[in-house]
């Protein structure tokens, strides 16, 4: 209502209004409807930035999409149309469990933490954080179809969020199920976007820290020491397998190459004493009896040089032990006699 | 002329007000009633543009045409397993019917709370009939496994979230529709453990199950572990007797290819068996007769003989 008000007031009324005040002021007049002009001047143009779209109601009226302005300078009937602008060309940002409080390089964060935390399907509590990356696609229906979109779609995004962590195991949410866990909240999410008619493409969801609680975490954190100790204790045993084995292996390979050895020894030495035997068998059975004396003596003349005693024993001679034993008794009986000779002194 | 004048000023200005009030825009997102000293006349409105009415005498109510918020009261709730948690629920609604909606409910603030009234009571209901997991899950999805970690399975459900919350909303619907309201959708934002009891409990109870898988891969590593070495020790004595076998096989086989070849060469005839006994003895002579040892020669031996004989 507010909208008609000043064109039929500044159109129909205006000039006649003014003749009546011509008499008191005829300057006033002109100023008057110099501000009036200048007014609708203002109002009569816009500008678009370029992320934007503008979307223009004419006496509240959308008149479809062609009718849309794009970025630049643009002219409307002032007080009869209305521009909405929409940033449909900047991906938008929303973020949950955690807020960030100052963008830079090393940027800050702080914790939402009724927003994080939620159930997973083995009735175990985790925390997730995640943030989803948007865009308006149909401004119309962002502007016109949902009473704060923002809201709306924050809302959307937890609902989703819960419902898939909800269908997983806390392992599966903290670990390995990840990836999964981001495209099937996307594809859900988007789904209920449609659904809203919020005009937003969802164009990613990201999770950013999936955690359980932290009382529980030491124990997650057990759980991967003890997955490191597992593979350190393999790891040892292997370790030591492939020390011992090669040296066993090595080592069984010296003993069968000396058998080799042996074998080769024992072959060659017995064919050479079979040889020398056979050489010498053939010359002894030409004169056996000289060739056994002559063997006999020269053995004897080279062995009893060595012997340490020689006893020539006649047969007929008896009590020949005794004789020995006194022989080796006599040196010791004379020292005996030596030291009581000594102690007598 | 100045009469005139007079009286126009205030005509003009009489009529400029009544043509405002016979116009009204009803925007893209609204919606409008006539009311007739109060009383509604006509159908809404909900086609957008420029609209006329009796000036003074009707006036327009505008309402909202878009989806609207609903924030339910979040609570601890009982399921029916006798876990108490915490339930916060929206919804999104709109104004299907503007002139019952007018009737009812006059505004918005009337509609929350009948909103509330409704849905809270419906959520509680559903709750109530379930048990803790029909509400957390969906489906009957087995979880995605990694082969590190032990098999985990979930207990079957047989309605689930989806389900639950598709009968809050099929609960709520019908009792809004004399409303002018429509609910088009309901759903879970929040669920999680109520009180710090509970919560204690749980986390109690996750932290065995995660001691228990850390015990279990101690468990595996000190079996696996003793695996290889065990395997280790046959390997060994494998090897080992392995190769002494092959290093017996060898020098047997040399042993034996010796014996034969000196059967060959003494076992010719009796007379070579006998030369041989001779020869081994002269060098057994050699081999064992050294400084330490006493000869005794007999007059009887044969060395002595020959001696004899020779002189």
């Amino acid at each position: 209502m507010n909208e008609v008000k000043f064109p039929s007031g500044g159109n129909v009324e205006m000039p006649d209004f003014g003749k009546a005040l011509k008499r008191g002021a005829g300057g006033l007049r002109f100023v008057l409807l110099g501000i009036l002009a200048l007014i609708l001047l203002l109002n009569s143009f816009y500008t678009i930035n370029t992320e934007e779209v503008g979307i223009i109601l004419r006496l509240g009226k959308y008149r479809g999409p062609e009718t849309d302005a794009g970025p630049g300078l643009h002219f409307k009937i002032p007080l009869i149309d209305r521009v909405e602008k929409v940033p449909i060309e900047r991906q938008l940002k929303a973020e949950f469990g955690f807020r960030t409080e100052e963008a830079a390089v090393r940027s800050r964060f702080s914790e939402e933490t009724d927003e994080a935390n939620m159930l997973t399907g083995d009735k175990n509590a985790a925390v997730v954080e995640w943030v989803v990356q948007y865009r308006i696609i149909d401004a119309y229906k962002y502007k016109f179809r949902v009473r704060n979109v923002d809201i709306t779609f924050r809302d959307m995004s937890e609902a989703v969020m819960r419902r898939v962590v909800g269908d997983r195991t806390v392992n599966e949410v903290v670990t390995i199920g990840r990836g999964e866990i981001e495209r099937q909240v996307e594809q859900e999410l988007q789904a209920l976007c449609d659904q809203y008619e919020t005009g937003i493409r969802v164009d990613q969801v990201v999770l950013q820290n999936s955690a359980p609680p932290d009382p529980v975490k030491p124990a997650f954190n057990e759980v991967n020491q003890a997955e490191q100790d597992r593979d350190t204790l393999i790891n040892e045993a292997q370790a030591q397998y492939n020390r011992v084995i090669p040296r066993a292996e090595g080592q069984a390979s010296q003993a069968i190459e000396q058998a080799e050895g042996y074998a080769l020894n024992r072959v060659n030495r017995s064919q050479g004493d079979a040889a020398r035997f056979s050489s010498l068998y053939a010359e002894y059975r030409k004169a056996p009896e000289v060739t056994r004396k002559r063997l006999y003596l020269e053995t004897m003349s080279t062995v009893l040089p060595n012997v340490g005693r020689k006893l020539v024993v006649d047969d007929s001679i008896e009590g020949l032990v005794p004789l020995l034993e006194m022989q080796q008794i006599a040196p010791a009986a004379a020292r005996a006699r030596t030291q009581e000779q000594g102690g007598g002194q | 002329m100045k009469a005139l004048g007079a009286l126009a000023v205030p005509l003009i200005f009489v009529l400029a007000i009544a043509l405002l009030q016979a116009f009204y825009i009803v925007r893209e997102d609204q919606q409008v009633i006539i009311t007739q000293f109060g009383k509604p006349v006509g159908q809404p409105v909900v086609e957008p543009g420029l609209k006329f009415k009796l000036p003074f005498v009707q006036k327009a109510q505008t309402f909202d045409k878009r989806f609207l918020e609903w924030q339910g009261d979040a609570d601890e709730l009982p399921t029916r397993d006798k876990v108490l948690i915490f339930v916060d629920v929206y919804a999104r609604w709109r104004i299907s019917d503007a002139l019952l909606f007018y009737q009812r409910l006059k505004d918005e603030r009337g509609a929350q709370s009948r909103l509330d009234d409704i849905l809270d009571g419906e959520t509680r209901n559903a709750i109530a009939r379930h048990d803790l997991v029909e509400v957390i899950r969906t489906t009957n999805r087995s979880p995605e496994q990694d082969e590190a970690t032990p098999e985990e399975e979930f207990e079957e459900i047989e309605t689930g979230r989806e389900a639950i919350r598709k009968e809050i909303l099929a609960a709520s619907q019908p009792r809004t529709s004399d409303l002018g309201i429509e609910i088009l959708d309901v759903q879970f934002r929040r669920i999680n453990y109520g009180d710090d009891r509970t919560k204690e409990a749980v986390y109690k109870r996750m932290i065995s199950e995660r001691q228990r898988i850390a015990d279990l891969y101690r468990s595996e590593g000190q079996g696996e572990a003793q695996r290889i070495l065990g395997e280790m020790d046959r390997e060994l004595k494998r090897i080992e007797s392995e190769a002494y076998r092959e290093a017996e096989t060898i020098r047997g086989r040399a042993d034996a290819e010796a014996t034969e070849i000196y059967a060959q060469a003494y076992n010719q005839s009796a007379d070579s068996r006998q030369f041989y006994e001779f020869l081994k003895t002269m060098e057994t002579f050699e081999s064992t007769i050294d400084k330490e040892t006493w000869l005794m020669l007999s007059t009887e031996s044969d060395f002595y003989k020959f001696l004899q004989g020779s002189r």
